[in-house]
């Protein structure tokens, strides 16, 4: 059992401690294929606070890629509110930046170009977004590569580069869709610590989505664990981890039981997914894709 | 050919690899040298009549009199010219037309089999109907060049525009770009490479129809020299003029190579 | 997953006429509206730009003349003899090509750049080699569908799964038997592709042929409109021609898809 301890959040916003950033209010998204409604997610809530790195984790098809969606705008039939601070919002917003789980570098652009690509659209100058850009890109560790094409690139290093071109649009709320999910293991823990430093640099309110308990446990503040389909919070675990951190706690007492303790929250609502998949899998028409 | 490594000492590994690479450009040459020379005795010895197969050696020495006389030069720039031209129409209606197809999804939805269909038909047999219309010049040969290489110009512009990755467009998206924006920012350049690839398919076709069609209407470049000098019965000419025709077309098409490589450095 | 998009149902579009229909009855409508227009404007030469009308007849008048079946059987034997002769050859050479690596690498390079040139300029050499006749028209035809057949043949070499030929070698296969029960059957979707490409250049080798010197075939039928002005009559065979063109296209196809995996 986690020990709920007060957390140090920095109030990078100046306002009262207790407002929160982000609130997603009794979200309910369903989708109709031929045959059946399928409810994404089902009456959920949730509140980020300034300063705070949520982790939403959860098994595959639990509906936590709606809820990227639905938060990040590009999804828009759905019941229920998302407000960034008391201002309601639908539809793609400029205080939430996306960071999206695929390649997605624009290959015909250079590392700087890329980056400054939200500032171009904004209308800045070339002199000054370039300037602007090449901060953000030494914030990511990409020192050097700025002329570089993302081919050039490994893996790594052009998801790196797409969390610096949605840096650079110096969002309040940073969204995050399993970013690393392409990456092996070590190179998640390594980018894991850069983001680590990041949002502690720049008191970045995060919101991760991933399925990797480790990665939830490494990096977040709080973990709120959604069940499977229909998606709703099963729970919500404090990480009780010191910060600043890096990827040496990974080794620690504390970090091992709280792996543990998230597993056996997931491990329940894993099983009842693949039972899930299987059944289907084995209905005329073949599995449907996630 | 399995590829089991031996061991070997370094040095000779070197020269192994380097002979392993060429060998098969070396095969293919020297069989063409054999069979250039294999001609050359059969034709000698009269097993083919040297009347329906000139010597080898006859064509070679054809070529340069082909080059003084017949104003090779100037007719290499006519076809250039028709091509060119055709190659430039077909771009801009190609990509135009490409462009406005994606932009209206019920325009494209009915005319799409419509070009692909177009893409299979004989265009090239027109000719003697663009003869009517535009009359026995270089404007038939155009557009017959360029009819032929609008609809692979078409198709690819498509394919590309609608090709775009997912995750681009949304990325797109979640800055709020609008619709100009878009287009210009994200979905264009990416399907710049397969436009290339349009064009390049569009341009070939291009080449073949117009060269193909100054032989049949006997007017023109490259293509009216080869029918003139088989009038002629200028055989060995005939042959020479045919073999370079087929090396300007080559050349053609591998520096069209180079320049997509160019290009798309990124492939 | 962050696939996104349009996951709401779409109402059932059931409407009396389909849109796609309905945008390419209106074009085809206004195509013939403006032809017809143009046609009896007078603002063109003549009968460039003949009346429907006369168009029609003349498309009525062809095909109930037997003189147009004579010489359409005679095209068609040629495409189907130089598809027949390009297509074995080709197949057989693009097989070769592409079992062995290092003869592909020797020799495919000549085919792939010799492809893409016109190869209409030969056919003063298949006259003299096979005079006037529908033989130089084969040839034409042969030597023009060749080479995409054998293209595709040796791109579909390579691209057949290893491990079936693993099979066919551990089973002790002759050659013959190797391409009839192992390399045709696992290339025959790109083999399909080929034969439609090699369908389409054979039939415009052979017609370009005949336009250029013959005195039958539909080739020739077309020059000879042409000759006389016969406007009516060349838009109709024309039409004709291209009709069947796309239709053999469209059949291929639709042959080549007939054994696809239905999808989940």
């Amino acid at each position: 059992m986690a020990v709920v301890t007060p957390m140090r959040r920095s109030t990078a916003q100046g306002s009262a401690a207790d407002a929160a950033i982000l609130t997603v209010d009794d979200l309910y998204v369903s989708f109709q294929t031929p045959g059946e409604t399928i409810v994404a997610v089902d009456h959920m809530s949730l509140s980020v606070m300034p300063g705070e790195f949520l982790a939403i984790i959860g098994p595959s098809g639990c509906g936590k890629s709606t809820l990227f969606n639905v938060i990040g705008g590009l999804l828009d039939n759905y019941d229920g509110e998302v407000r960034v601070g008391d201002e309601r919002i639908r539809g793609p917003h400029p205080s939430i930046g996306m960071v999206f789980q695929e390649e997605s570098t624009f290959p015909w652009r250079s590392v700087l170009d890329n980056v400054a690509f939200p500032l171009e659209i904004s209308g800045m100058g070339k002199a000054e977004r370039l300037e602007r850009a090449r901060h953000f890109v030494s914030l990511v560790g990409l020192d050097g590569f700025e002329n570089r094409y993302p081919a050039e690139l490994s893996g790594g290093m052009r998801q790196r580069v797409s969390m610096a071109r949605t840096l650079a649009s110096e969002p309040k709320i940073l969204l995050m869709d399993e970013p690393f999910a392409a990456l092996d293991e070590q190179t998640r823990l390594l980018l894991g610590d850069k983001v680590l430093q990041i949002q502690q640099e720049l008191k970045q309110t995060t919101l991760l989505i991933t399925h990797n308990i480790t990665e939830a446990v490494q990096l977040a503040d709080r973990i709120l664990v959604m069940t499977y389909r229909p998606g709703k919070e099963k729970r919500i675990v404090l990480v009780d981890l010191p910060r600043p951190r890096t990827s040496e706690v990974v080794g620690s007492e504390a970090f091992g039981r709280t792996v543990a303790q998230i597993w056996s929250d997931l491990r329940e609502e894993a099983s009842r997914g693949m039972q899930d998949s299987e059944s289907r899998a084995l209905r005329p028409g073949g599995a449907r894709h996630d | 050919m399995t590829d089991v490594p031996i061991a070997r000492a370094p040095g000779s590994d070197r020269a192994a690899y380097k002979a392993a690479r060429w060998a098969p450009a070396a095969l293919g040459l020297a069989t063409l040298v054999v069979f250039i020379a294999g001609m050359e005795l059969i034709i000698r010895i009269g097993w083919l009549n040297r009347f329906i197969v000139p010597l080898p050696s006859e064509i070679a020495l054809a070529f340069e009199r082909v080059i003084l006389e017949e104003r090779v030069i100037q007719r290499f720039f006519l076809t250039a010219f028709e091509c060119v031209s055709a190659g430039l129409l077909l771009t801009v209606f190609g990509v135009g037309i490409g462009v406005l197809l994606y932009r209206w999804t019920l325009l494209r939805k009915a005319t799409e089999t419509w070009v692909a269909a177009l893409a299979a038909a004989p265009t090239v047999l027109m000719y003697p109907l663009f003869l009517v219309i535009f009359g026995r010049n270089a404007l038939t040969i155009i557009m017959m060049g360029f009819v032929a290489g609008l609809p692979p110009a078409i198709l690819k512009t498509l394919e590309g525009l609608t090709g775009t990755r997912k995750v681009l467009i949304n990325v797109g998206r979640s800055l709020n770009l609008t619709e100009q924006q878009m287009f210009w920012k994200v979905l264009l350049p990416s399907a710049l490479p397969t436009i290339f690839v349009g064009i390049r398919l569009g341009l070939i076709f291009a080449l073949i129809n117009v060269v193909g069609v100054e032989f049949l209407i006997n007017f023109g470049g490259l293509g009216q020299l080869i029918n003139e000098l088989a009038e002629r019965y200028d055989l060995p000419a005939t042959y020479a003029a045919i073999c370079f025709v087929i090396l300007v077309s080559v050349v053609f098409f591998m520096a069209m190579e180079r320049v997509e490589r160019w290009l798309r450095p990124a492939d | 997953m962050a696939e996104t998009g349009r996951l709401r149902a779409t109402p059932a579009a059931a409407s009396a006429i389909d849109p796609v229909t309905l945008v390419r009855i209106v074009i085809i409508v206004s195509v013939l509206v403006i032809w017809e227009g143009m046609s009896r404007s007078g603002l063109l030469y003549r009968d460039v730009v003949p009346s429907l009308l006369a168009i029609g007849h003349a498309l009525i008048t062809e095909l109930s003349t037997s003189g147009f079946y004579g010489n359409l059987g005679v095209t068609a034997a040629e495409i189907a003899v130089s598809l027949a002769i390009g297509g074995m050859s080709g197949i057989v050479v693009g097989i070769v090509l592409g079992a062995n690596r290092f003869l592909g690498r020797a020799y495919e390079p000549y085919l792939y750049y010799l492809g893409p040139t016109p190869k209409i300029i030969f056919f003063p050499v298949l006259i003299m080699w096979f005079g006037v006749g529908p033989e130089s028209k084969v040839a034409m035809g042969a030597l023009s569908c060749f080479f995409p057949v054998a293209l595709s043949a040796a791109a579909g070499m390579r691209q057949i799964d290893k491990v079936l030929i693993r099979v066919g070698r551990s089973f002790r296969l002759n050659a013959w038997q190797m391409a009839m029960k192992i390399y045709l059957p696992a290339m025959r979707h790109p083999m399909i592709n080929g034969v439609r490409l090699g369908l389409g250049v054979a039939l415009i080798g052979t017609l370009l042929a005949e336009t250029k010197l013959s005195n039958k075939g539909i080739g020739f039928l077309i020059i000879q409109a042409y000759s006389l002005f016969d406007m009516p009559r060349m838009y109709a065979l024309l039409l004709i021609l291209f009709a069947i063109s796309i239709g053999a296209n469209a059949l291929i196809t639709r042959l080549g898809h007939l054994d696809a995996v239905p999808k989940r």
